[in-house]
């Protein structure tokens, strides 16, 4: 080793653990979870150690090298063009078949190669052992058996990871059958003389056969087209198949081969509990019961364990304003100091952490049993008819948790289409933040079945959006393929870490504005601006919306985070004893209004990024007309129920 | 034989080989498809190709391990369990086995 940086790249099919040893290896605060999809953007970590410095990547979760969805170019550019010093391929021990098709094509791109041998404890669960040192004869690459989860096997996995660093040698192809064979060389021998790209030579030649047209765009000489073209027509007239299926069936034959040959059966297997679960979780009857009643019991639970800490926490602080009064400060100052910075900190320990942290632990529960990808199985049907298909649900769930890395995730979806309406979609499922303002105002000061309202109010209008979306948006929804993940029995150190990351999200980002918020607004209110800025938006929010004109101004704050609606509006009125200030109408009109008037400004940004700026100016003003049409709409007819 | 199976026809428990893909226009009765059976699409390359990919190559045996009325299909093939949304299911050509 003489340089001093290393890339290692980890790579495989979805769902097998890379983002599991990735965190593990680096420390890395990758959001890991029990379902196909969750690493959408390559993630990088640094490990420092003896004086040498290793870049980890880890790549979207991938089943092939052609280029299908976006991840998949994603993956394959960086190996062919990095060339990472290491490529840790991780398998999945407990279906060798699916996963050494993608080592194969790992081979096929020519980088220095180990296989992780992950999730060893479920595949002898099912009764199976595999000969490591026998795949690894066979493949020419060095094997290590993993449980990544529970940080078996990784320390070996690191140190063979430098071994192949330090000697690269190269790993022999793996033959195909002779007809194919034949076509490939005669293919690979013209490329290498003519072409010089960072793709290997023999890898151009397979994906031309196998009709990649991204491969094929790359081929400027038509003379190598031609011939490729005359070979494939070789294929088709030998096996009475298009070239494509005849190589992908080869390489599937291959891998039955070799994953034959090394699996043994070893014992009995034992009764799989996943699919006894799955008789009744997934049943087309109780299904949809456990579904309906494990979210109303996650909303009752996070409502209940929420409020109750919101007002404990609420009490305490109250005791520190004494205190802070009688400081020896000039009043301006001390002023500040209490209803700017402290009434600020207060709030947001006391309105959004009590409940944004059980919510978090719940979804990261979700995530890593596996139950999440149940949800996309049950809900593909509605989820169909919103022109989207059930992997959308992952995203949109995730949504629940915060809108940006929602909108990222639409990232699995494989056509533009469907990313976009899904990603418009993402920004109305009602966030953490939302829900901190459904909770801890509609539900405490006017019931929870009122929150319960405005979250199916929003839902229809989810379903609605969807569907016309659907139809004006070009094209037809894609379908459903997903592979099952196996349930897992959460591990609490990984659950925790989980909750810590998106919780440290909210302490280091959101804190900071929020404190700065309420001084800003301290200051306002010191000037005398907050009556004329109110004034302003009077005609809409209190003529159209029936709201009081200062909640014009919270809605202002809250386009930087949605909780500072609340958290202004108790600023504004100095309590948060919201009935003394809203009526039942208004409590209802402002949380339903908060629920989806403009994204906040870290969804606009990275809508943005992922859209453009059209997309995305056309979504913040929808949303935003048609939270004041709505909600204007919603105040007279609600003027019958709700004097 | 002669008349052509796909995915959703089979009952949990089923066991199939699998014959092909449609890609053309050709539509079933509708077992549970809703409107959408209705609209004409069919599949695309790549989708054939990421579904050869999964393991649903010519002449694979898959077994079916749950059909939900209305919505997917989950089969087991290559050792893993993969959830098929109900439109694509219904373009898998199959034979009983």
């Amino acid at each position: 080793m003489n340089k001093k940086l290393y890339t290692i790249a980890l790579a495989g099919n979805a769902n097998v653990g890379k983002s599991v040893i990735f965190n593990q290896l680096t420390g890395g605060n990758q959001i890991i979870g029990n379902w196909p999809g969750k690493t959408v953007e390559k993630a990088e970590g640094l490990i420092e150690q003896e004086g040498i410095k290793i870049h980890v990547v880890d790549l979207p979760g991938i089943y092939s090298l052609s280029t299908y969805s976006e991840e998949e170019i994603v993956s394959r550019e960086f190996i062919a063009k990095e060339k990472p010093d290491a490529v840790i391929n991780v398998v999945d021990a407990s279906s060798l078949e699916r996963n050494l098709f993608f080592t194969l094509q790992l081979i096929e791109l020519e980088s220095p190669l180990i296989i992780a041998l992950n999730q060893y404890d479920i595949m002898e669960n099912k009764g199976l052992s595999i000969d490591f040192e026998m795949l690894s004869n066979l493949l020419g690459i060095p094997v290590v058996p993993t449980i990544a989860v529970r940080n078996k096997g990784l320390k070996a996995l690191f140190e063979k990871s430098k071994e192949v660093i330090k000697n690269t040698k190269k790993v022999k192809p793996i033959l195909y059958g002779k007809e194919v064979e034949e076509k490939i060389n005669i293919l690979t021998s013209v490329i290498q003389k003519e072409i010089d790209t960072f793709y290997p030579p023999r890898f151009i030649a397979i994906k031309l056969l196998e009709n990649d047209t991204s491969i094929r765009a790359i081929i400027k000489n038509p003379d190598i087209i031609a011939l490729a073209e005359k070979l494939k027509k070789g294929l088709i007239k030998i096996h009475g198949e298009s070239p494509e299926t005849v190589i992908i069936s080869e390489r599937y034959t291959i891998a039955s081969r070799i994953a034959g040959q090394v699996t043994k059966k070893k014992g009995k297997a034992k009764i799989n509990i996943g699919d006894n679960i799955d008789k009744i979780a997934l049943n087309k009857i109780t299904g949809y019961i456990i579904l309906l009643g494990l979210m109303l019991l996650i909303f009752y639970g996070v409502f209940k364990f929420g409020s109750y800490f919101s007002e404990l926490l609420g009490t305490s602080f109250e005791l520190l304003k004494p205190i802070f009064i009688q400081l020896p400060l000039p009043p301006l100052v001390n002023r500040l100091l209490w209803n700017g910075f402290m009434i600020g900190i207060i709030a947001g320990i006391t309105i959004v952490l009590p409940y944004i942290a059980p919510f978090y632990l719940i979804l990261a529960l979700l995530e890593d049993s596996g139950y999440l990808a149940r949800i996309a199985f049950l809900t593909d049907n509605v989820m169909h008819k919103l022109g989207l298909h059930g992997k959308a649900f992952m995203p949109l769930i995730e949504g629940f948790g915060c809108t940006v890395p929602a909108v990222l995730g639409t990232r699995i979806m494989e056509r533009d289409r469907d990313r976009f309406i899904a990603a418009i979609l993402a920004t109305l499922v009602p966030c953490s933040a939302r829900t901190v303002i459904l909770l801890g105002l509609v539900a405490v000061f006017l019931g929870p079945i009122y929150a319960i309202i405005i979250y199916a109010l929003t839902f229809i209008l989810i379903y609605i959006l969807g569907r016309l979306l659907n139809r004006y948006i070009k094209g037809s929804p894609t379908g459903l393929v997903m592979e099952m993940p196996h349930y897992r029995k959460p591990v609490p150190k990984i659950i925790l870490r989980q909750t810590w990351v998106r919780l440290k999200d909210f302490v280091y980002f959101a804190f900071p504005i929020i404190i700065a918020a309420n001084i800003v607004m301290e200051i306002f209110t010191e000037l005398n601006w907050v009556v004329p800025i109110a004034n302003f938006f009077k005609p809409v929010m209190t003529n159209w919306l029936g709201l009081p004109p200062l909640a014009g101004i919270t809605f202002l704050f809250g386009i930087l985070r949605k909780e500072l609606t609340l958290i202004m509006l108790s600023a504004l009125y100095h309590t948060s004893n919201f009935a003394e200030i809203l009526t039942p109408r208004q409590i209802f009109i402002f949380g339903f209004v908060t629920m989806i008037y403009i994204p906040c400004v870290a969804t606009i940004a990275v809508f943005k990024r992922e859209f453009g700026w059209k997309r995305a100016t056309a979504v913040v003003i929808g949303e935003f007309l048609g939270a004041i049409v709505l909600g204007g709409i919603l105040n007279q007819a609600l003027r019958i129920f709700m004097p | 034989m002669g008349k052509k199976m796909t995915l959703i026809h089979l009952n949990p428990g089923d066991k199939a080989k699998v014959i092909g893909f449609s890609t053309g226009h050709e539509r079933f009765k509708s077992h549970g498809l809703g409107p959408w059976s209705k609209r004409k699409h069919r599949m695309g390359m790549g989708l054939a190709r990421r579904l050869q990919e999964m393991g649903l190559i010519p002449g694979s045996v898959v077994e079916v391990i749950r059909n939900m009325p209305i919505g997917p299909v989950e089969i087991s093939v290559m050792g893993t369990h993969l959830a098929i949304g109900r439109n694509i299911a219904s373009r898998i050509y199959v034979e009983k086995i």
